[in-house]
């Protein structure tokens, strides 16, 4: 299991050829999966959108974000790849980033996994780790078995113990789908719709902010964590 | 090896042209359609202002045997709200209906069966929960909705931005200094863009009574984050619709002046700040109403709400826009709605019941053609002066 301070591919939405160091076979295979992650991501896309010019690269962070108190966070116990009951109520005290993904997506969820393990690196490097949890929660119970989703989360530096890939039996899960008001909808192609917003709850139990899985930007929720870590500090 | 990336890149291409078709005009927090619509959502009220408000159901699936009639009318239950603009939830799941007079807001389930609407909240004490009035547009962003509210309780003043969850609990507000009117945001470099109009007493009144001091000619710029107003920009009175091009990382949009009979041009300066400038008139006397763009960021369609017309804008190149067609005879064209592939846009003809010219009021439809050119569909027509139940004011549409 590669461990947390272990090298991830840099790619990043839109951005193509950005990894490093893989020979010139695997970047262009690479290349034309960040093509295709990018072609795949739910958003009004255009033709033109893979030729798109790169953004400016520090105006899409805020640096003072406004976190309002969305809603309570609703509370679950979902079980870890090792079948450890993991209760939400239980990480109060810390920040919570639970995202939605499913191990037979194509395109955004190991995008967004990809993402949460650069943040990841990012909290360990600022000491923001003891206080800080991932959740990664899988919405595809059926498919998605304990050992398929840990070699899942292996692929991105997971799962470690502030970084936990969630699973249960279907009808747990489905209760803690229906209460974040994540709705799955089954494709003939086996892909699963869902609305894949990402969770930011506060140590206290807060939902703080909501990102869209397509616009996930890593750095800014890091500022955003980080200034929760200042707020309850 | 090669094949296999050769197979991929064919693979790549295609779903690149298929991401071509999609829906515009909307939130970039939802997935807009990418197929035929099949269901239209209007947001309607009775001409006389005497019965209730409703969303009128209607067949647009083309192979339908009810194609372009109304199958239900989803009735509100409250008089005088002045149905005005609707949006998706981030999701799709629901449409959260504004309505300019009373300030309500009305929650309609979508998913469950998008055939059958089915209203599942209103919020009636927004004034009191939000301290802002006159609602326009709910703009989706993950998991919430922002309003842009044109002014203070009493509906006078300055309004600000409402955010609410999905589900219609109150989040937060945030006041400005104008008369918010619609919202657009642009996630890759979090900058929002809010266009402005008149506080609620002033627009709900007949024209020849508004004081010129009671509008606004400013779009504000915001750290969409931060929910702080960064620059203002100043432009004509009544900058109304406005629209960011949809290239990923596109640093400008457009916006309409009504007041002004003009088309603006805004873009982003490498420092996130923002230019803002006259790109076009839309001919003296236009009044423009909405303002919708083609999926390939090729043309601009500009509704002229006193010019009775609708332009066709040819924007391939963005700094120097050239009117490219219209369709004329439109009396009091207003809103209007794109589909996925381009090809059909539908229009409305009422604008608020304080500005109506004119009691023919109607749906109707115009196919583009693959050169842009625009004609008015003779087949497609709902009338909505001869209602069933009386005459009624149709205004806002969202399709499914």
């Amino acid at each position: 299991m590669p461990g947390s301070g272990g090298r991830r591919p840099s790619l990043r939405v839109c951005e193509l050829g950005a990894s490093t160091g893989p020979p010139a076979r695997r970047r262009a295979w690479l290349a034309a999966l960040s093509l295709l992650l990018c072609a795949c991501l739910p958003r009004a896309a255009t033709a033109q959108e893979v030729k798109a010019a790169p953004a400016p690269r520090d105006l899409g962070v805020s640096p003072a974000p406004r976190l309002p108190v969305i809603k309570r966070a609703p509370d679950f116990t979902l079980r870890d790849t090792a079948g450890r009951p993991v209760p939400l109520s239980a990480l109060r005290g810390r920040a919570v980033l639970l995202s939605f993904i499913y191990t037979k997506c194509a395109a955004a969820c190991p995008l967004v996994t990809q993402r949460m393990g650069l943040l990841h690196d990012r909290l360990v490097r600022a000491g923001l780790r003891r206080t800080t949890v991932l959740l990664t929660v899988s919405v595809d119970p059926e498919r998605d078995s304990a050992p398929v989703l840990e070699r899942y989360a292996a692929r991105f530096g997971g799962p470690q113990a502030d970084w936990k890939f969630l699973r249960d039996e279907p009808d747990r899960v489905r209760r803690v789908l229906e209460v974040y008001d994540e709705w799955t909808r089954p494709q003939p192609d086996g892909e699963i719709d869902h609305p894949a917003r990402i969770y930011l709850i506060d140590p206290r139990g807060d939902i703080r902010e909501i990102y869209s899985l397509s616009f996930f930007d890593e750095r800014q929720a890091f500022v955003d964590i980080r200034a929760l870590a200042r707020e309850f500090r | 090896m090669r094949r296999g990336i050769v197979l991929a890149t064919v693979v790549l291409i295609l779903l690149a042209a298929g991401v071509v078709f999609a829906e515009t005009c909307l939130s970039p927090y939802i997935k807009g359609l990418r197929g035929p619509e099949k269901v239209m959502y209007l947001w309607t009220l009775p001409a006389d202002g005497h019965g209730s408000d409703y969303l009128t159901v209607i067949d647009v699936h083309l192979p339908s045997p009810t194609y372009g009639k109304i199958l239900e009318k989803v009735e509100v239950g409250s008089v005088g709200n002045e149905a005005h603009h609707m949006g998706f939830t981030d999701d799709r799941a629901k449409i959260w209906a504004a309505s300019l007079n009373t300030s309500r807001f009305f929650i309609f389930d979508v998913q469950t069966d998008p055939m059958h609407p089915r209203l599942i909240r209103t919020i009636d004490d927004v004034p009191a929960l939000t301290g802002l009035s006159g609602p326009h547009t709910p703009y989706a962003i993950p998991g919430r909705m922002l309003v842009s509210m044109a002014s203070g309780p009493e509906g006078t003043g300055p309004g600000g931005i409402a955010e609410f969850t999905n589900d219609g609990d109150f989040v937060a507000s945030y006041k400005v200094a104008n008369h918010p009117y619609e919202t657009v945001v642009k996630p890759e470099f979090n900058r929002m863009l809010t266009s402005s109009w008149a506080a609620q007493k002033t627009f709900m009144s007949p024209r020849t009574t508004w004081d010129p001091k009671d509008i606004s000619d400013t779009v504000l710029v915001w750290d969409l984050k931060a929910r702080a107003v960064i620059q203002e920009l100043k432009g004509e009175p009544f900058p109304l619709a406005a629209r960011w091009a949809l290239k990923p990382n596109a640093t400008y949009g457009y916006n309409i002046s009504s007041g002004g009979d003009s088309i603006w041009m805004f873009r982003m300066r490498p420092d996130g700040t923002f230019a803002y400038t006259k790109a076009a008139s839309t001919g003296k006397g236009c009044a423009p109403g909405d303002l919708r763009q083609s999926p390939d960021d090729r043309y601009l369609y500009v509704s002229c709400i006193a010019g009775s017309e609708i332009q066709a804008w040819d924007i391939s190149n963005p700094e120097k826009i050239r009117l490219h067609d219209t369709v004329q005879g439109m009396v009091q064209a207003n809103m209007m709605h794109v589909t996925y592939d381009g090809r059909r846009l539908y229009f409305t003809n009422s604008a608020i019941s304080s500005l109506d010219y004119s009691p023919r009021y109607a749906l109707r439809l115009i196919q583009i053609g693959p050169d842009g050119r625009l004609k008015l569909d003779p087949t497609f027509v709902i009338d909505f002066s001869k209602a069933p139940d009386g005459p009624a004011r149709p205004h806002d549409m969202l399709l499914n």
